[in-house]
Formats: structure tokens, sequence, C-alpha cells
């Protein structure tokens, strides 16, 4: 492997896994608040993309100017249908459910994912076809050639996705540190029921975690489909579940953390895809198909050997 | 009288926080020990080194002689069991399945004699069902036995709690607040029933705050403050030490200010 | 005054199937003869009978009679006004509907109006039931379930949709009557005295359904739901009595197939292995399963709950993944990928050819009926495992980490090795599952094997069989697997919208009735405790 390939190898894994980070954000925050795992996160990831992606075939204004030009309001809608999904979740799927048995969260989470899922399966329409969509669909894409940087090929949306990235989560670093709401929810975090008694709405609390976790993930999916140039309705399990190992990796309930998982979850399934075809024993797994493996892998790995991930203070046991 | 249970220099550290620090206390057999201490001494995470639900950052505790293991299952099997300060039932099980789990480190039926249910089986079965109804009737829930353990009344449940962890026929029964909660009527027989499990031949270390149960109660006394022991000794002689008092009540000075 | 008008409709609704309600015998089930009921006519027959008894001899139900004579309205007025609807959806219009739909429809509803109208009786503590000699409780045990199952019979068999959809509510109506009249509760003291009666009967009453089918087309779905079944009870282990989220159940199925289809010496297995007999085919399933079981166990299970949860979700998927590509092209050969194992030859016994047909006093036995025997003796199996080792001190160990994982460990119980022997043994008994459907269905692909399907068995629907019908019980993942199988089954023409309103009733379940159809009565408190509390 020369130089210029490892770094190229290196460029592509630091693109996913900034976009895996922008993910990892959104069960970081809800864990680190709520103790449960949104598993609809996925799937919150997912609408914002389509969300992107209807108003750019049903709004003709759109497809009339660059992209460049566009993509302010695809960002804009992808956010609010997923903020719009991931509160209306927590409203009557969750709440309900806060101080019911561990279980009941994570079932009625389950059936939410299902739900989100089949609703864009069987009711989002592209102008010209018939209703609900069984494949993965085209996503609008940058036309401009790759930029060559001493050999390394980035893409305009690769580049966008690390801007987005780096933007977000400077952002949301000096929201959590700096603003009256971010101490308020590093409080709740800390010890909901004192910072109700401090007079902290936790309610609103726990809603803003959803939708900051819910942008950030609209954002991530948005890049996803300028990247791929396509999105499809299952997109978000896999790539929710890759988020969730990034959370993990990261050490759950650290917001930087995620994003540092993320970029460590994608730079090792880019070496690995990259490395293994150079190892015998495992060149036969190498194809892209198994990349997921790999992925499952590292989070069996790192479960076993650092549970509280690689930058993680100790997870908090509650009692 | 043997010493059943040693703490040497336990300390027990969070990050900065120092919250037990290098806290000696000896338990004789047949003794009942008292600890107490204003709110957030260090009282209980002292008694979680003691269960091997922390480890002691430094120190170490030995249990007949043996060094306690790391683990609570373990410390359980050793003989020492606890109650635990806000009640921790299985409160969906009945009441005697609670104390029958209690027996679970006195009997060793795995897998395979559960599916096949030969004579041992259903002997052991029949002796933790005997024991449980023995120590329902020793706490007084013997009419009890069926009911659900989250619909006995407080009291009840501080009693299932005990027979629970009488039920690990343990050297050592650590209480952390028996008595929190209730009516004078039901501590005075809760007393009584620590001192009938003394009689039992089970040695009692209680956290309480309540000192006339203390006093009544407690054989030798152990005052932590602020992670550190500042006394030790009988009832009467740590009561009337002026260091107590100014640690419940803080120093004169500070009163006025 | 009500109860006359309850008592007239009662009396209407009974004369009423015996009248006919349409005019042409298009509509399923022919609803056209007089003095004769047929189809849906027999359902609302039995529901007014049952709100007939219930007004005649309030005295039956234990804890009151009227909230069950309540839902056995609902049950009588659901299932009229669906069959009812449509015929005259079906037909084109209500012009097709003869007299005695309408009768049918008015006097249900005038039996629903009357029962809701009468003042509550209910009984709190119910009223003692009589102690019967022990042959005559033996004797309504066995009625009991021979009732079931030719309830369960009529659901499997029904042959149309609109069929099943007046069944539906009908059952579930009815069932509702049987607990709020506290039979339930009286039925279920019953058979705890007798434990081993009900096992008989249980037994004898499944092993009549064959009997009664002339061809295999039913007995293939009941098939269906044995497997099915015997996967949500394995599941149960973990879920129901530990606690623990298992999302990629389906996946040791998978595994048990595979292994099963590998060795079966079917020409398409890449193994030029067998057939191995099927006591070591099984064996061989189970253990495979079980390794599968440890190896994603042991890192996570010492882990927080969720950990799991999200551990196996991905298991399942890797399993899907990994099936797919261990073709020779993009993975080493094993499985053949998408294609799967074909033709996995029938499963032979002793000599005893399960594929063959067989004659068994004078009733032929097809392939399906001989693979149902099979089954029968799996959920036979699962059921003694369960019941035998929860209740003992593993049992009991179980429900503890359940219910207070710290206390638990405090009294000396090692969560993690009790947790991970509950979930190897749920791995390995989907393991078994797994060998018998490979060779049922001639085939182990991985297609099968999914974490959501619009059919089962995936681990979603795996999952909701067990919250459905009740987490910690035996008959309640029966139920469930019984009702989420037939539900698709039934409903083809609705496979579209399925899924969504499957995901949709998972989380309806949760926030209404968390507890399942048939709760634990134990885990039912737990989930309602504020309720009792306030």
């Amino acid at each position: 492997m020369t130089a210029t390939e490892l770094t190229q190898l290196l460029a592509d894994g630091l693109i996913l896994g900034s976009m895996y980070g922008l993910i990892a954000v959104g069960y970081t925050m809800v864990y680190g608040i709520l103790q449960i795992i949104n598993f609809a996160h996925g799937e919150i990831y997912m609408l914002g993309g389509f969300g992107a992606l209807f108003v750019y075939a049903w709004v003709p204004g759109l497809r009339a100017i660059p992209l460049w030009a566009a993509l302010p309001v695809l960002l804009v809608v992808a956010v609010a249908v997923s903020v719009a999904a991931a509160t209306g979740a927590e409203r009557f799927a969750y709440r309900p459910l806060r101080g019911a048995p561990r279980l009941a969260p994570l079932i009625s989470a389950i059936g939410l994912s299902l739900f989100l899922q089949q609703v864009v399966f069987n009711f989002f329409t592209l102008p010209g076809s018939s209703m609900g969509v069984t494949a993965p669909v085209p996503f609008p894409q940058f036309e401009t050639a790759p930029l060559d940087l001493a050999g390394v090929q980035v893409s305009v949306a690769g580049l966008l996705t690390l801007a987005l990235a780096a933007f977000g989560m400077v952002a949301l670093t000096w929201f959590v540190r700096r603003t009256r709401t971010g101490r308020a929810m590093q409080a709740t975090a800390q010890d909901p029921a004192t910072a109700r008694l401090m007079g902290i709405d936790t309610d609103r609390i726990i809603v803003i975690a959803f939708a900051i976790g819910a942008a950030l993930a609209a954002v991530a999916c948005v890049t996803q489909g300028l990247r791929l140039g396509t999105v499809s309705y299952n997109m978000g399990f896999i790539t929710g579940l890759k988020g969730f190992t990034a959370a993990v990796l990261g050490g759950i309930g650290n917001i930087q953390g995620a994003m540092a998982g993320g970029v460590v979850l994608g730079l090792a399934e880019s070496l690995a895809s990259g490395a293994l075809p150079h190892i015998d024993a495992l060149a036969m797994f190498s194809g892209s198909v198994w990349k997921d493996v790999w992925a499952f892998v590292i989070l069996i790995v790192v479960l076993l050997i650092r549970p509280q991930g690689l930058f993680g203070e100790r997870v908090a046991d509650r009692a | 009288m043997s010493t059943l249970l040693r703490a040497d220099g336990v300390t027990m550290r969070f990050g900065g926080l120092t919250a037990v620090d290098r806290v000696d206390l000896t338990v004789d057999s047949g003794e009942i020990v008292g600890l107490i201490g204003p709110n957030g001494a260090g009282k209980t995470t002292f008694f979680n080194c003691l269960t091997g639900l922390y480890v002691p950052t430094e120190g170490e505790v030995r249990f007949r002689g043996a060094l306690l293991p790391p683990r609570p299952a373990k410390v359980t099997r050793a003989g020492i069991a606890r109650t635990f300060q806000n009640i921790r039932l299985f409160a969906g099980m009945t009441v005697l399945e609670n104390v029958m789990v209690g027996r679970h480190t006195r009997t060793r039926e795995g897998l395979l004699s559960a599916i096949g249910r030969g004579p041992r089986y259903r002997r052991t079965e029949r002796e933790s069902r005997t024991v449980g109804r023995e120590l329902l009737e020793f706490v007084g829930l013997g009419g009890h036995a069926r009911e659900t353990a989250r619909n006995l009344s407080y009291g009840g449940q501080r009693r299932l709690e005990i027979a629970r962890a009488l039920a690990s026929d343990p050297g050592l029964l650590l209480l952390d607040e028996p008595t929190a909660g209730m009516n004078p009527q039901e501590t005075r027989e809760t007393e009584q029933l620590v001192c009938a499990i003394r009689d039992r031949g089970v040695a009692v270390l209680v956290i309480e705050h309540d000192m006339r149960f203390i006093m009544n109660l407690c054989d030798r006394v152990a005052v932590l403050v602020q992670g550190s022991k500042l006394v030790e000794g009988a009832p009467a002689d740590v009561q009337a030490d002026p260091r107590v008092v100014e640690a419940y009540l803080g120093a004169p000075q500070e009163e006025t200010a | 005054m009500n109860k006359h008008l309850t008592a007239a409709g009662a009396a209407l609704a009974l004369i009423s199937p015996f009248l006919a309600w349409t005019w042409t015998p298009l509509y399923p089930g022919d609803l056209t003869l007089y003095g004769y009921p047929g189809g849906s006519q027999l359902v609302t027959l039995v529901c007014a009978l049952t709100a007939t008894a219930l007004l005649a001899a309030p005295r039956l139900a234990p804890a009151g009679a009227v909230r069950a004579l309540r839902a056995a309205s609902l049950a009588a007025l659901t299932t009229t006004w669906v069959t009812v609807v449509a015929i005259a959806v079906d037909l084109g219009g209500v012009v097709n509907l003869e007299p005695g739909a309408w009768l049918a429809a008015g006097s249900t509803a005038l039996l629903a109006v009357g029962a809701h109208r009468l003042p509550d009786d209910t009984l709190d503590p119910p009223r003692p039931v009589p102690r019967l000699p022990r042959w005559a409780e033996v004797l309504v045990i066995t009625a009991v379930f021979v009732l079931a199952m030719y309830v369960l019979t009529y659901g499997i068999t029904t042959g149309s949709p609109e069929e099943f959809l007046a069944f539906l509510p009908a059952a579930l109506f009815l069932g509702r009557a049987l607990t709020v009249s506290g039979l339930g509760a009286a039925l279920g003291a019953l058979t705890a005295r007798n434990r081993t009666a009900t096992a008989v009967a249980a037994l004898a009453a499944a092993l009549v359904f064959p009997f009664t089918q002339s061809d295999g087309q039913y007995t293939a779905i009941a098939d269906n739901i044995l497997i099915f079944a015997a996967v949500a009870l394995g599941l149960n282990i973990v879920v129901g009595l530990v606690g623990l989220l298992d999302l990629g159940y389906v996946a040791f199925l998978g595994t048990g197939a595979y292994t099963a289809a590998l060795v079966s010496g079917s020409s398409f297995s890449t193994l030029d292995i067998g057939p191995l007999p099927f006591w070591a085919t099984a064996l061989l399933g189970m253990a495979v399963s079980l390794v599968a079981g440890i190896v994603i166990g042991a890192p996570t299970l010492r882990l927080h709950g969720d950990y799991l949860a999200i551990v196996t979700l991905g298991f399942g998927e890797i399993f899907r993944i990994t099936v797919n590509n261990l073709d020779g092209s993009s993975g080493p050969s094993l499985t053949n990928g998408p294609n799967g194992i074909n033709s996995v030859p029938d499963i032979n016994v002793l000599g005893f050819d399960f594929g063959a047909e067989h004659h068994i006093l004078g009733v032929e036995f097809g392939r399906f009926a001989n693979y149902y025997l099979l089954l029968l003796a799996v959920i036979a199996l699962v059921v003694f495992l369960y019941s035998r080792v929860g209740d003992s001190r593993i049992g009991r160990a179980w429900i503890a980490l359940r219910e207070d994982e710290k206390a638990a460990t405090a009294m000396g119980i090692e969560g993690f090795r009790f947790k991970l022997l509950a979930f190897a043994m749920g791995a390995s008994l989907a393991g078994l599952a797994g060998t018998v459907m490979a060779h049922l269905q001639t085939n182990a692909v991985p297609d099968n094997y999914k974490f959501a399907d619009t059919a089962p068995p995936n681990s979603a629907f795996l999952l909701a069989a067990v919250v459905l019908g009740g987490m910690g019980t035996v008959s309640g993942p029966l139920v469930g697997a019984a009702l989420l199988y037939l539900i698709p089954a039934k409903f083809e023409f609705f496979s579209k919208y399925q899924m969504m309103l499957f995901g949709l009733a998972l989380v309806v379940m949760m926030i209404y009735r968390p507890e399942g159809l048939i709760p634990d009565r134990k885990r039912q408190l737990e989930f309602h405790e504020e309720a009792v509390t306030t």
C-alpha cells in the first residue's frame, strides 16, 4: 500500500466517521439524560434525508438553481422534518412510559422505528411515480469533479460533510457549555430529580435534547445522500446501529466522545476495507458487504475490553 | 468472644472525594454494634465496602480471618447479609419466594436437577420452604407467606428484608437504618427483633439515626464524621462525648453565626 | 327495564343466525339458509348463547356477570356487524341483506346497549367457587382444552378474510368475558391444582387437531404456528423471566436451521456430511446455537441491559449478512448465499419417514400432520423445561434479577452467570426449533431470518408475540404466536400496511396494556404500580 492510498483511506474514513459522529451525538444526549436508547434515532436520521428530497423533488424552483444554492433550503427542511419527528416521538412514544419498567420504552422504540420506516415505505411519493418507495431513490448530487489534493480524491460532498460536522460540534459545545439551557441540560443529565427541584423544566430539556440530536442526524443524512447519490427507507437501520456503536466507542453520555467515536469507527471501517485484502487469512472477508460485520465486531470487542468507551468517563449507574 | 469482622484502614475515594477515610472497625460474634453519624458521613459507603459493592481504595476487610472477596454475591456466601436503606425487595414475588431467594447461596441445585427433580432436589426445595416459613414466623410475617411482597405494609416490608437476609444463614447481619420511617411502636418491635436475631447467634452491625434505639440495643457504638471514625465506645460514653454533640449540632460559634 | 331490553336483544340475536342473511351463496360460508346457521352466523350464535347464559344464570360468573355480559354483547355486536357490513361491501350494497341480517344487526345492538346500561355487579373478592371431586375437575379441564382447541381450529380453518375478521373480535371479547367474569381465575386455580391432568389434557386436545383435517392445507398453517410458538416460548425465558431484551433471537433459529440443513445430506449442502440421524442433528443444532449464544452473551451480559438489546439487534443483522455472503464468491463457501440450502430431505426417525403418508387409527397422516406431531413434542419439551426451571432455585434467581438486580446480587446471586444461563438456554431452544424448521420447509434461506418482515418468524414478530401474549407466562406467547401468525396469513391483501400498523401496535400496547393479553399476575402489578399505590 502506498502512502497516497493510505491517505486516501484515512480521508474517506474521516468523512464517513464524522457522519457517524453526527448521528452518535443524538444517541449519547438522549441516553445521558434519560438512560434509554432511542432505537428510532436511525429512522429520525432517515426522515431528514427524505424530507430534503421531498422539497427538492416537488418545488420546481429548487431544481432551477444550482445545488449549492438550494442546499440551505434542503438542510433546513431536513432538520425541520427530523426535529418534528423526534419531538413527536418523545411526546407520544417515550414520555408516557417514563417510570415504566425498562423494557417498555425499548419495545415502544422498536415499534416506533418500524412505524416510521413503513410510513416512508408506503407513502413517500416522487413526482411522476406511484406512492411508496421500495428501492433506494436518487438524491441530488454535486456535479463538480472530486478535488485532487496531492493524489487524494475528496468529493465536494465529502468536504461539506467535514465542514458541517465541525461546525455542528463547535456550535453544540458552545451551546452546552455557555448557554443557560445548556447548563440546565448538564444538570439534568447529572441528577434529574435535583435539577427539577432547582426549578429546571426537565421535560423541556428532554425535548431539546431529542431535537438537537435529530437536527444533527438530519444534517448527517443529507450529506450521506449527497455523497452516495441515493437514500432508502431502510438506511436508518444499519447506520443507526453504527451511530450507536460510535456513541459507545466514545463513552456513552459524552458528547465530544461521540464525535471522536464516530471518527474512530469510520477510520476503522475504511482501513479495514483497505487493509484486509492484503491480509491473506482475512482477504475473503474484505468485500464491501462485510464492512458492517466488521463494525459490529469492533462494537463487541470494545464492549469486551473497554465498556466505558475509548474516551469515556465511567458510565454513571444511577441507583 | 472471637472477632468476626475486622476492617483495617478502609478508605474509599471517588475521584478527588474521600468518602471513607481510614476507618477501623471490629465486630465480635454475638455483638450488636451501632454505626452513627450525621447524614453524608459515609456510613452507607462504608457498608458498601463491607459487602463487596465497592472495593475499598485502600485498607482491607477480613471476615472470620479471611480476606473479603470483592463481589457482593461472594460476600453473601461468605456469611455477611445486608438490608438496604431504601427497601429493595423483589416486589413482584410472593413473600415466601423472597425469603427463598435468600436461601440461594446455601443451596446449589443446578439446571439438571431443576429439570430432573430427583429426591435430593425435592428435599432441598422442601428445606428452603421450611426455613423460609420458619423465618417468616420469626419476624412476624407468618400469615403473609403467599401475598405479593409489594402488598405488605411498610413495616412488613422491612421485616421481610430482614427475613430474606437471615435466610442466607449469615454470621453477621448489616442493617442500614432499619427503623427509618417507622412509628415508635414499630421501632420498639424492631428493637426486639434485633435482640432476637442476636440471640440466634448472629452478630449485627446497624446504621441508625434513632438514638434511643442505639442506646437500648448496642454493645458498642462507632461515630463516623466526614468519612473518618470520630469515637468508638459504650453507648453512654459516646453519647456524653462533647465531640459527638459538636459533630451533630455544629460547634457553638457556628451555631450563632 | 334494562334487563328486559337486554333479554329481548339476546333472544332475537339467538334467532337471527337461523334466518338467511343474504340471498346469494356468493358470500363465503353460505348464509342463505333458513333453520340452520352457517359460516359466520355460527360465531354470532355462540356469542348470543354466552350472553343469554350470563343473563339467565348470573351465578355462573364468580366475580359478577354484568361486565362479562357487556364483553359478550360486544363480541356479538362486533362479529355480527363485521359480517353484515362485509356482505354489503362484498356484494355491492345493503340491498343484498335479507331481513335476517337486519334482525341480527339490530338485536345485537339492542343487546349491547342493554348490557351497558345494567348496573355493575362486580364482586371483589369474587364468590368462592365450589370444589368439585377430582374426576369432575379433570373433566372440566379436558372440556376447556377441547373447546379452546375447537376455537383455535375454527380460526385456523376460516376460508376467507371476512370470516376471520368476524371471528377475531368475537374471540378477543369472549376471552375478555372469561377474564372479567372471574372464571379465568377459577380455571387458573383449577389447572394449578391438577398440573399433570392439565398437561395431558392440553396435549390430548392438541393431538386431536390433525385427525380433524382431511388435507394438509391448514395443518401446514398449524405447523408454522407451532414453530413460531416454540421459539416465542424460548424467547420468553430471556425476556419474560430474566428481563433481557434479545432483538436478534431469530438468528439462533437460523443457526439451528442452517446447521440442520448442512448436515442433512442435501445435495446443496457444502458439507459432505450426513444425513445424520435426527437426534444428532437436533443436538448439533442446539449446540451450535448455544455456542453462538455464549459468544454474543458473554461480552454483553455483564453490561447494562440496553447494550444487550443493541448488540443482539446487530447480531441478528450480521447473521443475515453472513449467510447471504458465505457463497464462495464474496466470502468462503458455506451457505450458498441468497439461494440458501435447498432440498433438505424429510426427517426419518427409526424408519418413520416424515415425508410419507401414514395411516394411524384409520386416519391418513400426511407430511404436515407428521411434522405437527413432532412439533408438538418440541413444544411440550419447551413448556416442560420452561415451567420446571422457571419454578426452581434458578427460576427464582432469574425473576429476582429481573425485579431488582442489586438486591439479587446482595442475596448472593451471581447475575452474570444466571443471565448467561438463561441466554444460552433460550438460544439452544431456538436452535432446536430451527433444526425442525429446516426440514419442514425443506430449506434454509437468509430471508427467513430477518429482524423485521411481513410474516413470522422474525425477531420483531417474536418479541411482539411475547409482549402481546404476556411476558413471563406459558400461555401468553402461545396465544400471541397464534394471533400474530394468523392475522398476516389471513389478511394477505393487507400486507402492504401490516408492518406499519404492527409497529404502531407495539407502541400503543406498551402505553395502554404493557402486560399483554394474558398477564402474569405479578407483572401486571409491576406495570401498573402507580395505579396501585396512589
